[in-house]
């Protein structure tokens, strides 16, 4: 449930003349559900990352609330991700050997923030997420319940923000649908800025606002209203 | 974290298998190296304890350590008969016994000597009594034979083409308790028999007379002894056969003394008198001995003999200060070893940070996700740190453990050859040894995961 307010934001690369992102101006408000579309090289991920504070920022601001990302230390970004932030990604990265229960609670644990509590939650969202056997190992799921695993370890936390990394491209038609349904209804649930990069065009209408980037600039910036009308 | 990375390490256990493999290998060559050259060096230097000086013939003084106190047969020149005497009748002086060899039966030295010997250098006997009468024998503690059993001495051992002694015989009468020495290996019997079997010595009965015409003869031809001694020692082959074919009539020569039995005439041995008793008040004429082994009153007693008895045709030996000596050459071997083993170290370790840094580069994504996640950077370096500690420190561990194995392994073999009990064991240096080691580990480990905990993660994404 945070807004994102970002100001003359400019990522560029070693070696290469133009920035891979370059953006003046962009606010998102807190709760609504943004889709980012874009080709290959139209500076999505990066976006991605800058948001989601994977990546280190050394031209711009970009406030979270009230908290800018540019001015935290990596180890500091880690920390506020790991609070504020739900991520979901194309390639689930579970971790193979662990139960599915393990998995969601691995992040919190690493972080040693996992308490009875926190357990209890895991087990509640593993319902949630449409799951019935917390025990299963991940690498005997199939892609569609993996992703549902990955959906229940990012809201773990309450994040106020969810973001999502092409999270339908890896499934067939059927499972990428539950998964886009599943992914809307915990946001709204818990009125969580959602923010989903995809190709998948079914996903992306049912967002209320639709970025489009070419180049690492913003060329469409559509509301569901404008887009109705 | 733990569960995270055990479920890690099942999933790559093959790869985990193959670094113990390598490092316990590593590992197990430098302890067993360490271990063994310790344990030789800590057994023979046991085997020595009970032995404080030793009186030979001028000649050298590693033949006379190794051939009286570890009984590798060798034929050895021969110190004066009176020599005996005079030391049995020194007041510095506990006991000193002479030690007579050159037979064998079935593998095992047959050794005369006294009952002061036996008495000052073992703990007991375990079964049956000690010997009394000339044909009685006693056995070490590792001579496969009871009590009873019958022995007939062969001259020379069967290796180097020795034969039976006709017509002469020892009983058993007792078996001793286990020393650790070389002379667990040993067949004792009286010294007198060993002179009668070679014809040598006091005739029983009148052995006054008898001997002081031995003595003459021992007298007379001492020269010739040192000549033979001399001349034996430059011959590539320094057993009995080969003095035995150079001169025919020596046929007792093996370690007896090829001087004194060169004299002997044929009628003269292979008479032991089974039923004589054991006179053990050396008097004159006695036959040139091997060696004599002295037990001093004092240190300073010992160190005052041993001066005395270097001089001129004489030779006293501390058994420590020649093992010192034949340490100097083991820990220059060891040191060689020890130097291969840590070259093998070397590799093993440099091979393990080639074979993590290409892990840590294939697990890059998971790694990216990980932080991804929220996992903070230290539990990143932590988890990639801990997964290579255990399995190098496991290594390690097995590897001290076959390394142990190993030294056992030849400390048995050893022990089954010479008698010598090797102790095997770790020390408080190889807690130091294993502690540099895990160090080395630790440091080791800590490359992969500091390119972990150095990686963006978004790069790491992105790979």
């Amino acid at each position: 449930m945070l807004p994102l307010k970002i100001e003359n934001l400019a990522v560029s690369f070693p070696g290469l003349a133009a920035p891979v992102l370059s953006l003046d101006s962009l606010e998102i408000a807190a709760g609504s559900r943004v889709a980012l579309t874009g080709g290959s090289g139209s500076g999505k991920s990066t976006l991605i990352n800058i948001i989601a504070g994977l990546e280190r920022i050394r031209a711009g601001r970009v406030f979270w609330g009230e908290q800018n990302l540019a001015d935290l230390s990596e180890g500091r970004r880690d920390q506020w991700r790991a609070a504020n932030i739900g991520l979901v990604m194309q390639d689930f990265h579970l971790f193979p050997g662990l139960s599915a229960l393990e998995n969601i609670l691995l992040p919190a644990r690493l972080s040693r923030v996992a308490n009875a509590e926190l357990v209890k939650r895991a087990r509640t969202l593993f319902e949630t997420v449409g799951l019935t056997r917390p025990d299963q190992h991940v690498e005997t799921m199939s892609r569609g319940e993996m992703q549902r695993v990955a959906i229940a370890r990012a809201l773990l936390r309450k994040p106020g923000v969810i973001i999502a990394d092409e999270p339908t491209a890896s499934l067939d038609l059927e499972s990428g649908e539950a998964v886009g349904d599943l992914l809307l209804s915990v946001a709204a649930d818990a009125g969580s800025t959602l923010i989903i990069a995809s190709h998948d065009q079914r996903l992306v209408e049912r967002l209320d606002r639709r970025l489009s980037l070419k180049s690492g600039r913003i060329v469409a910036d559509a509301r569901l209203g404008e887009i109705a009308a | 974290m733990i569960r995270f990375i055990l479920a890690d390490l099942r999933r790559l256990w093959l790869g985990g298998a193959v670094v113990i493999l390598l490092v316990a290998l590593a590992t197990a060559l430098g302890v067993a190296v360490t271990l063994q050259e310790r344990s030789l060096r800590l057994g023979s230097a046991r085997a020595a304890d009970k032995f404080d000086l030793v009186v030979g013939a001028a000649g050298s003084e590693t033949q006379l350590i190794l051939s009286s106190i570890f009984l590798q047969p060798a034929p050895l020149p021969l110190v004066d008969g009176a020599v005996l005497t005079k030391l049995a009748a020194d007041p510095r002086v506990a006991w000193a016994a002479p030690v007579g060899f050159g037979d064998s039966y079935a593998g095992y030295p047959i050794i005369g000597t006294t009952t002061s010997l036996i008495n000052g250098t073992t703990t007991g006997f375990a079964d049956g009594k000690m010997f009394a009468l000339e044909g009685e024998a006693v056995l070490g503690a590792a001579v496969d034979l009871s009590v009873g059993a019958e022995i007939k001495p062969m001259h020379g051992s069967a290796e180097t083409g020795g034969h039976t002694h006709a017509g002469a015989a020892y009983k058993v009468v007792g078996k001793l308790q286990p020393t650790g020495t070389p002379w667990d290996r040993a067949i004792l019997v009286p010294i007198q028999a060993v002179w009668h079997v070679h014809g040598l010595g006091a005739e029983h009965g009148h052995h006054e007379e008898d001997g002081h015409d031995h003595a003459a003869e021992g007298e007379g031809h001492h020269d010739e002894a040192d000549a033979h001694a001399g001349g034996e020692a430059g011959q590539p082959e320094p057993v009995a056969h080969a003095s035995e074919a150079q001169q025919p009539v020596a046929k007792y020569a093996f370690a007896i003394g090829s001087a004194s039995s060169k004299h002997v005439e044929e009628e003269h041995h292979g008479s032991i008198d089974p039923d004589a008793p054991i006179v053990e008040t050396f008097g004159e004429g006695m036959p040139g001995l091997p060696a004599i082994l002295v037990k001093p009153k004092t240190i300073a007693d010992a160190y005052r003999l041993r001066q005395e008895y270097r001089t001129g045709a004489t030779l006293g030996v501390f058994p420590g200060e020649v093992l010192t000596g034949l340490y100097a050459t083991l820990g220059d071997a060891k040191m060689v070893l020890s130097a291969v083993a840590a070259g093998s170290q070397g590799l093993v370790a440099a091979a393990l940070v080639l074979v993590t840094v290409i892990h840590v580069g294939q697990r890059r994504r998971q790694i990216g996700a990980l932080r991804a996640f929220g996992a903070p950077r230290s539990s990143v370096f932590l988890i990639v740190w801990l997964e290579l500690f255990l399995l190098v420190a496991l290594g390690i561990g097995i590897g001290f453990l076959v390394g142990l194995g190993a030294a056992h392994f030849g400390a048995q073999m050893f022990t089954a050859k010479s008698g010598v009990i090797l102790p095997v064991g770790f020390t408080r240096e190889d807690l130091r040894l294993a502690m540099i080691l895990l160090g080395f580990a630790a440091v080791l480990a800590a490359v992969p995961a500091l390119l972990a905990y150095r990686q963006s993660p978004a790069q790491a994404l992105r790979a």
